[in-house]
């Protein structure tokens, strides 16, 4: 059993309950089980993109240094890597990594800063993001070996979302051809349907004042996939599924028009083949419920209605 | 056909070194492709897009770039970023743009005006991100 050094960030923890859970759960059974770092502070999910505001990046690399102090803990091996599940936090890690590493007198900047909680980041660690180790360390033939309850009859549209694949140096798959999510619902017995709209911007923190704006972009999203036959969509990130999710809600409810589509994170995909209880999704956190979907394709668990 | 003409003085070439010491690019290496509109998952609900911006920066119009709402509506999804030809990290002249204007007046959104239930329902990464985008 390989074990990793996880941070979740502060989402997990709430509203993505059913992501956190399920993906620890997979990764016990796939051997490489996420064990969360104590003491972990939130990433500050977006990366400044000022050249000189270093108290905005203090956080990700306090982040860094602490998941450093908790592999050390760890049986003896582990690899130096931070796992992430949130597409933000990975973003947001690997970009200021990278910035601390290329630029010395930056690193010195903050751990200045870092030094009285003795807390010195020395450069070595590397952020990976669940899929990443999904893709490389456990394989897909692995994960499609361990998959007991074939999702057939799911068609899945995979969403990206900006951070997994913005910017360069935290993509972690090819800008404009990825295939990471694609290879990861095909290992678990879905069909794929690829969408043009894979990566377009869902509003982001748009949410919170300007909702008009996540409104546009989350029918075009939703449209994009529904109109070449999906049934579901999948994402990594908490922020586009609460978006897609909860804006569809809302949608449907004002025009009473079309049906809309379940949104799951991929873990959750994951713990449905990979036959983990069914309430370790915690679906009752979703606002479009995915289980008269998994019901009718006979996904809920127990004997197949066939 | 009709002209504009243009006062280029100290205090238009203050401003445009001063985005330019934010962002950390050099605007003057966008040749006005307009790659990063036409990519732009929000371009239409911007008044003026994202090129037309940028050439407002280089001949440092600073009242019409801080009256657009371009920047406001950026949500920094970065896909013009890692499209632009001149490898020009534009999303960051827009955080650039954002924080010019911060740095004076440091609160676009008025977090004391937010209803509570907004708190309730919404994920912690939509508070802070649009936190750290909107207030100073």
């Amino acid at each position: 059993m390989v074990q990793y050094s996880y941070f979740p960030g502060c989402n997990l923890k709430t509203n993505a309950k059913g992501f956190e859970e399920t993906a620890k759960a997979v990764s016990k059974i796939l051997e490489a089980e996420l064990i969360e770092m104590p003491n972990w502070n939130c990433c500050g999910t977006v990366h400044t993109m000022t050249s000189d505001n270093m108290m905005r990046r203090i956080a990700p690399v306090r982040v860094l240094s602490r998941s450093k102090k908790h592999i050390e803990t760890l049986p003896e091996g582990t690899l130096n890597q931070v796992v992430t599940l949130c597409s933000m936090c990975n973003s947001t890690l690997k970009i200021v990594n990278r910035e601390v590493r290329m630029d010395p007198d930056k690193l010195e900047k903050i751990n200045y800063q870092l030094e009285a909680d003795d807390e010195i980041y020395e450069k070595d660690m590397e952020v990976k993001h669940f899929l990443e180790i999904i893709r490389d360390e456990i394989s897909y033939e692995k994960l499609s070996k361990s998959v007991t309850n074939p999702l057939e009859g799911l068609k899945i549209s995979p969403y990206y979302g900006c951070m997994l694949l913005h910017p360069d140096e935290a993509a972690i798959d090819d800008v404009e051809m990825p295939s990471v999510l694609e290879n990861l619902v095909e290992s678990l017995g879905a069909v794929v349907i690829d969408s043009p709209l894979f990566k377009f911007c869902c509003g982001s923190y748009h949410i919170v004042d300007e909702d008009s704006i996540v409104d546009t972009q989350v029918e075009k999203i939703v449209e994009a996939a529904r109109s070449r036959g999906a049934n579901a969509l999948v994402v990594a990130c908490p922020l586009c599924a609460y978006n897609i999710d909860h804006q569809q809600k809302i949608m449907k409810d004002k025009t009473q028009t079309k049906d809309p589509l379940p949104v799951f994170y991929f873990t959750q995909l994951m713990a449905l083949a990979l036959g983990v209880p069914m309430k370790t999704n915690h679906f009752e956190d979703h606002h479009i419920n995915p289980k008269p979907l998994l019901k009718e394709l006979g996904l809920s668990g127990g004997k197949k209605s066939k | 056909m009709s002209f504009e003409y243009l006062k280029f003085g100290k205090e238009e070439k203050d401003f445009i070194a001063k985005i330019e010491e934010i962002s950390g690019q050099n605007v003057y290496s966008c040749y006005q492709c307009g790659k990063c509109s036409a990519g732009c998952a929000f371009s239409n609900n911007m008044d003026i897009t994202v090129n037309q911006l940028i050439h407002l920066i280089q001949v440092g119009q600073k009242d019409k770039v801080l009256e657009a709402n371009t920047h406001w509506v950026c949500a920094s999804c970065l896909t013009c970023s890692v499209r632009c030809p001149r490898e020009i990290d534009v999303a960051a002249l827009m955080e650039a743009v954002r924080e010019y204007q911060l740095r004076e007046e440091p609160e676009k959104i008025k977090i004391s005006q937010i209803p509570k239930e907004a708190y309730d329902k919404l994920p912690n990464i939509a508070l802070v991100s649009n936190f750290r985008k909107k207030t100073g």
